[in-house]
C-alpha cells in the first residue's frame, strides 16, 4: 500500500510541477502597441519626433536621399567610389539610373512612411482637448509631410494618391497641391489656436513651425506655378528666424556622417558649384567658401562643407534668402521687373554678417533689366545660394535649362512599388 | 528493495507451500546468478556497455569496462537474454535456469546496418532502429572525436546522411551551420532543434561583440558570431542521434520544423571506477594564401599623403600616368600559425545501483588571425540512482565557462582580412610618426590593419549551466512514467574597444574623421545576454502483449517549455586614450534593453503496434500552443504514421534461397507533420511603435513591417520512403530514403509597395518544397583477424525550391552587396541580378575598347529577360537581371576510408559539395582597390584600361563557383593496449580541412559572411577562412 500512496504522490508532484508556469500571454515590454501610442497626446508627440527622425537621421533617410539624388542629377557633386552602386548609377545618369536603386527606394520608402504616420497623427490630434497643443502637433506633422510631399513630386513624374493598398498615380502638380492643402490646414490650426510652450518644449527643438508653415508654401506654390501665392506667403515668412532639423553627437547630420566625413562617397564638384561656364559663380562669390572647403594635400582637392560640414550641424528646412529669391522670381515671372531685382539683390548684396545662417555672396548688385536676365539671375542665385539644399533639379525644370546640363529628369519607380502595384506608371525614359 | 529480500525467505516458503498445494511439478523458485562476459567477434575483446536484459522482465544489467556483467533472477525454466547495444547486432539467448548460477559467455557481432542499434527518438522508454519508419542516425563518440575539432557540429560534418553542415568562419568559436534536409523556414533559424540528455539547448548567436550597427550600416547583415553550441564539449558526448525530418521528428512537434539533433552524454557504468584521459596538442593555420598584385606601378598619384589616390583602378576619372610603388603582401602579417591544446579527464563507475560520471576538460585554441582565441572549462556530472526496483532517478548537470578574444567580425570593412582586402597592397601601414602613431592609409578615411590587429580589442565570455533530473517509475507492470526537467541557463557578455585613432579613420569606422573630432573617435561596448530556459516532459508508456505475435505500446506525453531572453547593450563613442569603458565616453550611443518571454506546451497520444518481429505500425496525434502567436492561431494539431517492414525477418523470406546472400532487407514508409512554433519573435504578431532616443526626447517609430496578430506558424508535412538492405554477412550495406517535406503557411516578410504605410509584411504567404534522396553504402572489402577495411559513402541530393511567396520577387539588400532573392519556383536565397551580355558561343560581348558589357534589353517578367543589341552589336535597352547563382548545393556528400590493422587505425574523409555558387564579393573589392591579381592585369596593360570600372557594376563579375571536394579528416592512431598502469593507452594523429579541390577565387568556397543566417547563405565578405588543422594527442584509461 506504502509504495501506491508513493506513486501516486509521486505522479501527483511531478504533474504539478509540469503544469505549473503554463502561461501564454506575455505583454511586450519593450514597444507599446499602435492603439497604446494613439491613445495620448505624449504618444503622439512622440511620433511626430520618430518622423522627424526617418525624414531627417541617417543614409537612408529623405534628407540625404534627396539632396544625394539631386545633386548627382544636377552636377554639382562627383563619385569618389565605384562600389556604392546606387550612387554609381546616378554619377553614370540616363538609363544606367534603375528602379534597383537603393537611394531611390529609400526616398519613396520612408516619404511614405512619414506620410502615413503623419496621416495618424493630423487625425488623432483633433481628438485632444487642448487646442494649443493639437495645433502644434498638427503643424509638427504637417511640415513633414509636406516636406515629403514635395521630395516626391520633385523626383517623380506622377505620385501616390493616397497611402493605401494598390493606391492610384496623379501628376505631381497634384502632389505639390496636396502639399499646400496639408500646408493650408496646420496654418488655419495655429492660426485659431496657436501653438503651446509646453508642444515646443516637448518636441525637439529647431522648428520654427509657423514661418516654416509658410515658407514651405511659398516653395510649393512657386514649384506648382502659383506666382501670386506664392508671393503672399513668402511674405508672410519672419525672414530674421532660422528653422532647422537639428542634430547632435549621438543622431548625427547625415550627409556629414555618411559622404563628408568618410570622403568615399561624393565630394563637391569644383568652385564652379557644377554650374556651366556662362553660369558659374565670380571667384569672389563669398558663398563658394561657404560650401566648399579646400584640402590641398588629400584627394580631392574641394571637398563638401556648408550644412554638412560636422556631425552636429543642423540642416535648415528653408533659408530666409531662399524666401526672397521666391519673391524676386514671383516678381519676375508676374513681370513686375522693379521688385524682382530689388529682391534679387538683397541676396546678391547680402554679407555673411545680417545672414540668419551666415550665407554671404558680398557682389555688387546686378543690373539686368528684362524679364528673362532677371530669370537667369535668379536662377544662378538660387543654384549658388541653395547650393546642395535638394531642390535644384525643380529649377532646372522650371528655368527650362537644357537637359544635357543634368544627367537624368525624372527618376524610374523603385521596384518595391511596381512589384506590388499594378497603378505603378511606366518609368520615363529620361 | 531491503524490505523486498527481508520478504524473500517468506515469499519463497509461500512459493513452496502453493506448489505442493497444487502438486504442480515445479520444484523449486530459487535466485540464480546470471554473469558472464560479453566479447566482441571481432577481437576478443570485452564490450562495456551492453545492455542485457531478461525477456519479459525489468531484471537485467548493463557490461562493465571488462565486459563482465550479473543478473539476479528468480524463478526456474528457460528464459530469454536479450542483448543491446550501439554498435553490435541484438542478440537473444536462450537460457535454462536450472541451479543457482550461471556463466554465460556471449560474442556479439559488430554492425554495419545498426538496425538493431537502440535509438531514443523522444520516447520515454527507447526503441530500436528496427521498429522506426523512419530514418535516425547515429553517430558514436569514436567519430567525432579524431577530428581534430573541438566543435561538436564541425566533428559531424560529412558522417551524417542528409546533413549539410558547413563552417561559416574560420574563426576559432567561428559559427557552424547545419541544415537537416534543406532549407525549412525563411523567416526563422532553419537549424535543427537541439537536446542535450533531454534538455532543449539554445543555439542562438548573440551579438555581444561586434555590437554596434555602425559595424555593418545597420543593414541586413544575417547572423554573424559565435552559435552556443560551442558550449557543448564533445568528450563528454556518448552519441549523438540525428533526425533529419518531420516524420522522425513528429515527437517532437512544435519545434522540430528543421529537424532534430539529439546528444546523449556519457554515463556511469557498474565496476570499478575507470579514470580516462586524453591530452592534445592542436596546430593551425591558413590553408590557402591568396595571391597579390606584383605589377611594380599603380595609376595616378602618391599612395599617402599629398595628393594621395587610392582606388586607382577604377577612381573616376580614369588616372592615365603612373606612379612606382612598393608592393606588400599583409596576409603574412595578420594570419599566423596558431598552437592550442585540449586536456579531458573524466572518472566513471558505479554499483547495481548507483553509477557515476564526472568529466572535466580544458581546451584552449589560438585563431590563424593573430591576437585571437577561444578557451573553454567545461565540467559535468550525471548520476544514475536505482531507489529501488519501480523508481530510479537521474540526474546531470554540466558547467561551462568559455572566453575569447577576437577581431571585428565579416562583414564590416575593419575585419582583419577585410581591412586588407579593402586597401591597395601598396602602403606602409606599419609605418609611425615620430610620436609612435600609426598613419592613414590612403585619402579615404580607411582603417589601418595594424590598428585592427594590435589596438582593437573583442572579447567575449559565457557562463553556462546545463541541468537535466529525471525520474523514472514503474509502478505496475507493463506501465512505466517518466519525468523530466531540464534547464538552460547562460550569461554571455562582451566588451568592445576601439581606441581613438591617431589618423584620418572616417566616422562610419569608429575614427573621428580627418580631424580627428573628439565626439567621434573611438567606441566601446560593453554587452550582455542572459538566458533562461526550462522545460519539462512527462510521459506514461504502457507495454502489452495482446497476442503472443501482436505487442502493442501506448504512450502519452506532455511537454513545457519556457523561455526568457534579455539583451543589454550600453556604448559610447569618441574616447580619451586608455579608456577602455563606455563611461569615458564623450557621446554615449543609444542603448538596446531587449526583453522577451515565451512559452511552449503540447500533450501527445503514440500508439505502436508490434507484429511478430517484423511489422511495425506507429501512429502519433500531438496538440501543441506556443505564446508566439495568438489565441486564435496558438494550438496547432499534428500527426504522423509509419511502418517498418523487416521483409528479411519473415518465414517466407527465410525459405528463399536468396536470404543466404541478403541478411537484411527493410522496407519502410513515414509521414509526418510538424510545426515552427518559436518560428517568429515573441512580440512580432503585434504592431507596435519602437522607441528611441533622438535629440534628447523620445521617439516613437512605427515599425517598418506590418504584422498580423492572427499570424500561424509554419506546416510542414514530410513524406519519406526508405529501404535497408545488408548483405554478405552484413558486410555490404544500402540505405536509400526518399523525402518529400512541403513547408504551407510559410511565413514571409515581403515586400510591400511602400505606398501602404508599411516597407513590408509579415505573413503566412507562401510554401515551399525540399525533394530528395539520401544513399548510405557501407562495404568491408576485407575482413580478417588482423586487418579490416571498411567505406562508407554518403551522398545527399536535396532539391529546394520556394513555391509560392506572395509576390514575384522578394530581394534582400545586404551589405555585402550580394544580391539575394526569393523566387517563385527557385531555390531559396539565389543570387539575382545584372549578367554579361553574351555571345550566340557565350563568349563576352565587348565594346570597342574590349570591355564585357552587361546585358540589356526588355525585362517581361522576373525571369524572362530578353535581350538586344543595337547596330553595332553592344546591348541596349534597359538592364536586365536573371538568377546569376544558387547558394544551395545540388548535391553533397562523404566518402570514409577506414583502416585497421592490428593496433594501427587509419581513416580517411573526404567531403563533397557540388552545384552551388558563392558571392564573392571580396573578389571585386581586391579589384577595385587595387590589390588583386586582375587589378594586376590592367596596370600592366594586359587587359584594356577601364576593364575593372566597365565590369565593376555586373554582379555576375562577383559569382564564383563554391564547388569543392576536401581531405575532411586523416586521423592515424596507434593503440598501445596496456601499458605500465595505463589499461588502455593510444596515440593519435589527425587533420582536418588538409586539401581542397576547388577553383574558387578566394580563400575557401566554404564560407559565410552572413553567419548562421537562413537565407544569406554563401556570401564571402571579409570572414575569417576555416583554418587547416593538425592534432597530436593521447588517451589513456586507468
Amino acid at each position: 500500500m506504502k509504495k501506491i500512496q508513493y506513486i501516486i504522490q509521486t505522479t501527483f508532484l511531478l504533474g504539478v510541477i509540469s503544469l505549473t508556469s503554463c502561461k501564454k500571454d506575455f505583454v511586450n515590454p519593450n514597444a507599446p502597441t499602435t492603439d497604446q501610442v494613439f491613445s495620448s497626446a505624449r504618444g503622439l508627440v512622440g511620433v511626430n519626433i520618430g518622423n522627424q527622425r526617418t525624414y531627417s537621421l541617417g543614409g537612408a533617410s529623405v534628407i540625404y536621399s534627396v539632396v544625394t539624388t539631386n545633386a548627382f542629377a544636377t552636377n554639382e557633386v562627383i563619385l569618389m567610389n565605384s562600389g556604392n552602386t546606387a550612387e554609381f548609377q546616378f554619377s553614370k545618369g540616363g538609363t544606367s539610373v534603375d528602379a534597383t536603386n537603393t537611394v531611390l527606394a529609400n526616398a519613396w520608402t520612408n516619404a511614405n512612411k512619414v506620410i502615413f504616420d503623419a496621416n495618424s497623427v493630423i487625425n488623432a490630434a483633433a481628438k485632444i482637448n487642448d487646442k494649443t497643443y493639437a495645433s502644434g502637433l498638427i503643424a509638427h506633422a504637417s511640415i513633414l509631410k509636406a516636406l515629403s510631399l514635395g521630395s516626391m513630386s520633385m523626383l517623380w513624374e506622377k505620385v501616390p494618391d493616397t497611402i493605401g493598398v494598390n493606391v492610384t498615380f496623379s501628376d505631381r502638380m497634384v502632389g505639390y497641391a496636396k502639399a499646400i492643402a496639408a500646408l493650408d490646414n496646420a496654418i488655419n490650426a495655429v492660426k485659431a489656436n496657436p501653438i503651446s510652450a509646453t508642444y515646443t518644449s516637448d518636441a525637439v527643438a529647431g522648428i520654427d513651425y509657423l514661418n516654416t508653415l509658410y515658407a514651405l508654401k511659398a516653395r510649393y506654390a512657386l514649384f506648382a506655378g502659383k506666382n501670386a501665392d506664392a508671393l503672399t506667403a513668402a511674405n508672410l515668412v519672419d525672414l530674421t528666424k532660422k528653422s532647422t532639423f537639428n542634430f547632435d553627437a549621438v543622431s548625427t547630420n547625415p550627409i556629414f556622417t555618411t559622404v563628408t566625413s568618410t570622403n568615399n562617397v561624393y565630394q563637391a564638384i569644383d568652385s564652379t558649384l557644377g554650374l556651366p561656364a556662362s553660369l558659374a559663380p565670380s571667384a569672389s562669390d563669398g558663398r563658394i567658401a561657404f560650401y566648399t572647403s579646400i584640402n590641398a594635400t588629400i584627394n580631392p582637392r574641394y571637398r563638401i562643407n556648408g550644412f554638412y560640414s560636422s556631425t552636429t550641424t543642423g540642416i535648415p528646412i528653408y533659408l530666409p534668402s531662399e524666401i526672397t529669391l521666391i519673391k524676386a522670381e514671383a516678381y519676375a515671372r508676374t513681370n513686375d521687373l522693379t521688385n524682382a531685382l530689388v529682391e534679387l539683390n538683397k541676396v546678391v548684396t547680402k554679407t555673411a554678417a545680417v545672414d540668419p545662417f551666415k550665407i554671404g555672396a558680398n557682389l555688387a548688385a546686378s543690373t539686368a533689366s528684362t524679364q528673362a536676365a532677371l530669370l537667369t539671375e535668379i536662377y544662378k542665385n538660387r543654384c549658388i545660394e541653395l547650393y546642395m539644399s535638394g531642390l535644384k533639379i525643380e529649377d532646372m525644370r522650371r528655368f527650362a535649362r537644357p537637359t544635357t546640363e543634368m544627367k537624368r529628369n525624372f527618376f524610374p519607380y523603385p521596384f518595391k512599388e511596381r512589384d506590388g502595384n499594378t497603378n505603378t506608371p511606366t518609368d520615363p525614359s529620361f | 528493495m531491503k524490505q523486498q529480500q527481508t520478504k524473500k525467505p517468506f515469499l519463497n516458503r509461500l512459493a513452496m507451500v502453493l506448489v505442493l498445494l497444487s502438486g504442480l511439478t515445479v520444484t523449486s523458485f530459487a535466485q540464480v546468478v546470471i554473469s558472464g562476459k560479453v566479447t566482441n567477434q571481432k577481437d576478443n575483446t570485452p564490450i562495456e556497455g551492453i545492455s542485457i536484459v531478461i525477456k519479459g522482465t525489468r531484471a537485467g544489467a548493463n557490461t562493465d569496462n571488462n565486459g563482465n556483467f550479473s543478473i539476479s533472477h528468480k524463478g526456474n525454466g528457460v528464459i530469454i537474454l536479450n542483448t543491446s547495444g550501439v554498435g553490435f547486432k541484438s542478440q537473444d539467448i536462450t537460457v535454462d535456469t536450472k541451479g543457482t548460477t550461471k556463466n554465460i559467455n556471449i560474442v556479439l557481432v559488430e554492425q554495419y546496418s545498426k538496425l538493431d542499434e537502440v535509438v531514443v527518438t523522444g520516447t520515454s522508454a527507447g526503441t530500436t532502429k528496427r521498429q522506426l519508419g523512419s530514418y535516425v542516425s547515429t553517430v558514436s563518440a569514436d567519430e567525432i572525436s579524431n577530428g581534430a575539432t573541438s566543435n561538436v557540429l564541425a566533428a559531424l560534418q560529412g558522417k551524417t546522411a542528409g546533413a549539410q553542415i558547413s563552417q561559416n568562419s574560420g574563426d576559432p568559436a567561428g559559427g557552424v551551420s547545419v541544415r537537416l534536409r534543406g532549407t525549412s523556414s525563411v523567416l526563422s533559424s532553419s537549424e535543427p532543434l537541439y537536446i542535450v540528455d533531454g534538455v532543449i539547448i539554445n543555439n542562438a548567436t548573440n551579438r555581444v561583440t561586434n555590437t554596434s550597427g555602425n559595424y555593418d550600416g545597420t543593414n541586413f547583415v544575417g547572423s554573424i558570431g559565435q552559435n552556443r553550441m560551442v558550449d557543448i564539449n564533445p568528450a563528454d558526448i556518448d552519441h549523438i542521434e540525428v533526425l533529419n525530418g518531420a516524420a522522425a521528428a513528429a515527437i517532437y512537434g512544435s519545434r522540430a520544423n528543421a529537424g532534430v539533433i539529439q546528444i546523449f552524454t556519457k554515463k556511469g557504468k557498474t565496476g570499478a571506477p575507470k579514470v580516462s584521459f586524453s591530452s592534445s596538442y592542436l596546430n593551425s593555420s591558413l590553408r590557402n594564401k591568396l595571391e597579390v598584385n606584383q605589377s611594380p606601378t599603380k595609376f595616378g598619384g602618391p599612395t599617402d599623403g599629398a595628393g594621395a589616390l587610392t582606388q586607382d583602378v577604377i577612381a573616376a576619372p580614369l588616372a592615365t600616368t603612373t606612379t612606382n610603388v612598393t608592393r606588400y603582401d599583409y596576409q603574412d602579417y595578420i594570419f599566423r600559425n596558431a598552437a592550442g591544446t585540449d586536456n579531458t579527464i573524466s572518472i566513471s563507475g558505479g554499483t547495481d545501483k548507483t553509477k557515476y560520471y564526472f568529466g572535466g576538460s580544458y581546451f584552449y585554441n589560438q585563431g590563424i588571425i593573430n591576437n585571437t582565441d577561444f578557451q573553454r572549462f567545461s565540467f559535468r556530472t550525471n548520476i544514475d540512482q536505482t531507489v529501488n526496483k519501480w523508481l530510479s532517478m537521474n540526474l546531470g548537470v554540466s558547467y561551462t565557462n568559455s572566453a575569447a578574444n577576437e577581431k571585428p567580425d565579416g562583414q564590416s570593412f575593419f575585419s582583419p582580412t577585410n581591412s586588407i582586402t579593402i586597401i591597395g597592397n601598396f602602403h606602409n601601414i606599419w609605418a609611425r610618426d615620430a610620436n609612435g602613431n600609426l598613419q592613414a592609409v590612403g585619402e579615404r578615411g580607411r582603417v589601418n590593419p595594424v590598428s585592427v590587429m594590435e589596438d582593437i580589442k573583442q572579447k567575449q565570455a559565457t557562463n553556462r549551466i546545463i541541468t537535466n533530473f529525471g525520474v523514472k517509475l514503474k509502478p505496475i507492470k507493463h506501465l512505466s512514467i517518466d519525468y523530466l526537467m531540464g534547464v538552460d541557463n547562460y550569461s554571455q557578455s562582451g566588451t568592445t574597444y576601439i581606441p581613438p585613432f591617431t589618423y584620418n579613420a572616417s566616422t562610419a569606422f569608429y575614427g573621428g574623421g580627418a580631424t580627428l573630432d573628439p565626439t567621434q573617435n573611438g567606441y566601446a561596448s560593453a554587452a550582455s545576454n542572459n538566458f533562461f530556459q526550462i522545460n519539462h516532459d512527462l510521459n506514461a508508456n504502457y507495454n502489452i502483449n495482446i497476442t503472443p505475435d501482436i505487442n502493442s505500446t501506448t504512450q502519452v506525453g506532455f511537454s513545457q517549455q519556457y523561455e526568457k531572453n534579455n539583451y543589454i547593450l550600453f556604448q559610447g563613442r569618441g574616447f580619451a586614450p586608455f579608456i577602455e569603458t563606455v563611461n569615458g565616453a564623450s557621446t554615449i550611443l543609444p542603448g538596446v534593453d531587449d526583453r522577451s518571454e515565451l512559452s511552449v506546451s503540447g500533450t501527445y497520444v503514440q500508439q505502436n503496434f508490434k507484429y511478430k518481429n517484423y511489422l511495425f505500425l506507429t501512429g502519433a496525434i500531438r496538440n501543441d500552443g506556443s505564446s508566439v502567436f495568438g489565441a486564435n492561431q496558438r494550438n496547432q494539431t499534428y500527426s504522423k504514421a509509419s511502418v517498418s517492414y523487416i521483409v528479411s525477418s519473415t518465414d517466407t523470406w527465410n525459405n528463399l534461397a536468396i536470404s543466404k546472400l541478403i541478411d537484411l532487407f527493410k522496407l519502410r514508409a513515414a509521414y509526418g507533420e510538424s510545426g515552427n512554433l518559436t518560428g517568429i519573435g515573441a512580440y512580432s504578431r503585434f504592431n507596435s511603435y519602437s522607441s528611441n532616443s533622438f535629440l534628447g526626447r523620445s521617439a516613437l517609430n512605427s515599425s517598418a513591417t506590418l504584422a498580423n496578430e492572427n499570424v500561424k506558424p509554419e506546416r510542414q508535412a514530410e513524406t519519406e520512403f526508405g529501404v535497408d538492405l545488408g548483405a554478405f554477412n552484413n558486410r555490404v550495406g544500402l540505405t536509400v530514403n526518399i523525402y518529400n517535406k512541403k513547408v504551407s503557411d510559410l511565413l514571409i516578410n515581403r515586400q510591400l509597395s511602400p505606398t501602404n504605410g508599411f516597407a513590408s509584411v509579415l505573413d503566412n504567404f507562401g510554401s515551399l518544397e525540399n525533394k530528395g534522396y539520401e544513399i548510405m553504402l557501407s562495404f568491408v572489402p576485407i575482413q580478417n583477424k588482423n586487418l579490416k577495411w571498411e567505406l562508407t559513402t554518403i551522398y545527399n541530393h536535396n532539391e529546394n525550391k520556394a513555391l509560392k511567396i506572395g509576390q514575384a520577387l522578394t530581394l534582400l539588400s545586404t551589405n555585402a552587396g550580394a544580391p539575394v532573392a526569393i523566387i517563385e519556383g527557385q531555390p531559396l536565397g539565389v543570387f539575382y541580378g545584372t549578367y554579361f551580355a553574351r555571345k550566340a558561343d557565350g563568349s563576352l560581348i565587348t565594346n570597342a575598347a574590349g570591355i564585357p558589357q552587361t546585358a540589356k534589353g526588355t525585362q517581361s517578367s522576373v525571369l524572362n529577360p530578353t535581350e538586344t543589341l543595337d547596330a553595332s552589336g553592344l546591348p541596349t535597352g534597359t538592364v536586365l537581371r536573371k538568377v546569376i547563382g544558387n547558394p544551395n548545393p545540388k548535391y553533397t556528400g562523404s566518402i570514409l576510408n577506414e583502416l585497421t590493422y592490428k593496433k594501427w587505425s587509419f581513416r580517411a574523409q573526404i567531403d563533397f559539395v557540388q552545384g552551388v555558387d558563392v558571392f564573392n564579393a571580396d573578389f571585386r573589392t581586391r579589384q577595385g582597390v587595387g590589390n588583386g591579381k586582375v587589378a594586376e592585369q590592367e596596370q600592366k596593360g594586359l587587359i584594356p584600361r577601364g576593364f575593372v570600372t566597365g565590369v565593376y557594376a555586373i554582379e555576375e563579375w562577383r559569382v564564383d563557383k563554391g564547388d569543392y571536394v576536401k581531405l575532411r579528416e586523416l586521423s592515424l592512431s596507434y593503440n598501445l593496449g596496456k601499458v605500465a598502469f595505463a589499461n588502455n593507452l593510444s596515440i593519435n594523429f589527425s587533420g582536418r580541412n588538409l586539401i581542397s579541390w576547388d577553383s574558387y577565387k578566394g580563400y575557401d568556397p566554404e564560407v559565410n559572411a552572413a553567419g548562421q543566417s537562413t537565407i544569406l547563405r554563401g556570401i564571402d565578405f571579409g570572414s575569417t577562412p576555416i583554418p587547416r588543422s593538425f592534432s597530436f594527442g593521447i588517451k589513456a584509461d586507468f
